[in-house]
């Protein structure tokens, strides 16, 4: 545990000041990466390791190559590495992988089409979610960004067409994209409560999303709107006590920022409406609708140093906000404040260069919504009201 | 009768001139390219299209080669803040977002005045800025209305 953190500190040492990136072929070639190691500390319950007990269990790690043969065909993909308590155990994973081509694009317009991996341009941060310079904060408002079900909502396998329109007004862009979802462990323990005997998959064409952004000519205003559909299938195992059936999401999120010299403000909205079909009369849930908000400030101090504060909430089921309801469904056994989170951020950002950035944190929950299942499986152990402490070193070139 | 200060500054302005002449003289309000560049002009908003490497060629179809200081760099923050309207964070927010997703590239970061001038005159398609005369003739001024 230690000599991870160890490494990652060596590495900053390693990287200099000003570390340019990798590039061949006369620049077409370019090559980037980054690595980050965080210590985390809760009072209470299981957020990315052994918290209680001061976890190194997050680590991220990615190196991506991208090639512009020509101005209008470009070859992108990443290898990402991510340690995340027991939810990732640090495999390394094809993040993206793909081809781009843009036929149109002039001083007025661009039109093209990506093929491959593609990652979900899902509000202002999933597309970059795992590299840390492009984060908020340590930990992504986990209320839209659920690290529990991370990657059910970062990646798919198809074809995404994409336009832009620059206008003296702004910019308008326009995503739309259809696939096939990548499915891991987590789908399972996030909507099915268990590592159950039996199999989620993507069953043909399971993914689309679309989403419409609104940005000022000079970026201060950035208005979004994201959305994604998809149907995931449950075939079970002989020994499952629940049947095969399907889940299907709707999850869409309505984005907000606001960027001045010294200052971000920045919010989002989102909800998903989630249905589940089919899956026996031991399992007790059969529609919901998860929510989750928040309202987040960054001050920069000095270019390189910034403050931020964010406050969120999120709930399992926004018609049954307190989760007396589900609760109950559960006969009891599942507490209250497991379907809902309240979240209060507080963060310190400090870049030694642009290629060096430590962070500090502090969180204070009331709720366990936001926590892996995985990680927390005896809902008897959670506890409602908890704190985390956390500190990261991330480098990039 | 003509006063020594007249005479100095009469004089200066004709070094000035003469200056002018020899050399280009850029301010950090000018964007510099190599010079088979096709355009002398650009709009603000064709200048951000370029830096935030959205728009690839030139219109000749030629592939667009954008070199930049470091992100803390004087001239950077003030060639971004002047010329560009943007806020340095926001050019690399949207760098990182294009490299880290696949979806784009990242300029050059070259690590001196002194190099952004030898790339941009030895790289066809380049284009980048600079502060203070510049005597290169495979480099073009490009003027930002």
């Amino acid at each position: 545990m230690r000599t991870r953190l160890a490494i990652a500190v060596m590495l900053a040492w390693l990287i200099p000041s000003a570390a340019p990136a990798l590039e061949f072929v006369e620049g077409k070639l370019q090559v980037h990466g980054f690595a980050s190691q965080a210590v985390l500390k809760s009072t209470d319950n299981y957020y990315f390791g052994n918290s209680p007990g001061t976890s190194f269990d997050f680590t991220e790690i990615g190196l991506n190559a991208s090639y512009q043969s020509t101005p209008s065909l470009l070859f992108s993909g990443q290898l990402l590495v991510r340690r995340a308590g027991e939810m990732y155990d640090g495999t390394p994973s094809l993040d993206y992988g793909l081809v781009d081509f843009t036929p149109i694009s002039d001083t007025e317009r661009r039109l093209g089409v990506r093929l491959g991996r593609i990652k979900n341009p899902f509000g202002l941060y999933n597309e970059t979610r795992d590299v840390p310079f492009t984060r908020p904060s340590i930990f992504l408002p986990q209320v839209i960004y659920y690290d529990k079900i991370r990657n059910a909502l970062l990646s798919y396998d198809g074809i995404m067409f994409y336009g832009d329109r620059y206008l003296e007004q702004g910019n308008l862009s326009l995503n739309l994209g259809v696939g096939q979802s990548v499915i891991d462990d987590n789908a399972e323990w996030a909507y099915l409560g268990a590592d159950v005997d039996g199999e989620m998959q993507a069953d043909g064409i399971n993914w689309g999303i679309g989403s419409l952004w609104f940005s000022t000519p000079a970026d201060e205003l950035k208005l979004g709107l994201s959305a994604i559909l998809t149907e995931l299938d449950f075939d079970a195992g002989p020994g499952s006590p629940l049947s095969s059936g399907t889940i299907d999401v709707f999850d869409w999120v309505a984005s907000f920022q606001y960027n001045a010299a010294d200052w971000t403000i920045s919010a989002e909205y989102s909800r998903a409406p989630t249905h589940w079909n089919d899956l026996g009369p031991y399992f007790p849930f059969k529609d919901q609708v998860m929510e989750g908000y928040y309202l987040q400030g960054a001050y920069r101090l000095r270019p390189n140093l910034e403050i931020m504060a964010r406050y969120e909430e999120g709930f399992a089921n926004r018609n049954d906000r307190d989760g007396r309801d589900f609760s109950d469904l559960t006969g009891g056994t599942t507490p209250r404040f497991d379907f809902f989170s309240k979240i209060l951020t507080a963060g310190l950002r400090w870049d030694l260069n642009p290629n060096i950035m430590f962070r500090l944190e502090f969180q204070r929950h009331d709720g366990t919504y936001a926590l892996s299942i995985r990680e927390n499986p005896d809902s008897g152990d959670l506890v409602r009201e908890w704190d985390v402490f956390a500190a990261s070193i991330s480098v990039r070139f | 009768m003509i006063s020594r200060r007249s005479v100095r500054n009469i004089l200066k302005s004709s070094v000035g001139a003469a200056l002018c002449c020899l050399s280009l003289h850029a301010s950090p309000q000018d964007l510099i390219a190599h010079r088979d560049s096709d355009v002398e002009t650009l709009t603000r908003n064709e200048a951000r299209l370029f830096f935030t490497m959205r728009l690839k060629n030139w219109p000749n179809g030629t592939l667009v080669k954008v070199f930049v200081l470091p992100d803390n760099n004087a001239l950077h923050n003030r060639f971004s803040n002047e010329v560009l309207g943007l806020y340095p964070y926001q050019l690399r927010r949207v760098w990182d977002r294009q490299i880290f997703s696949g979806t784009g590239q990242a300029p050059t970061t070259v690590s001196s005045e002194q190099e952004m001038l030898d790339r941009i005159a030895t790289t066809p398609g380049a284009i980048g800025y600079a502060d203070g005369p510049i005597d290169n003739s495979s480099i073009r001024l490009l003027e930002v209305r």
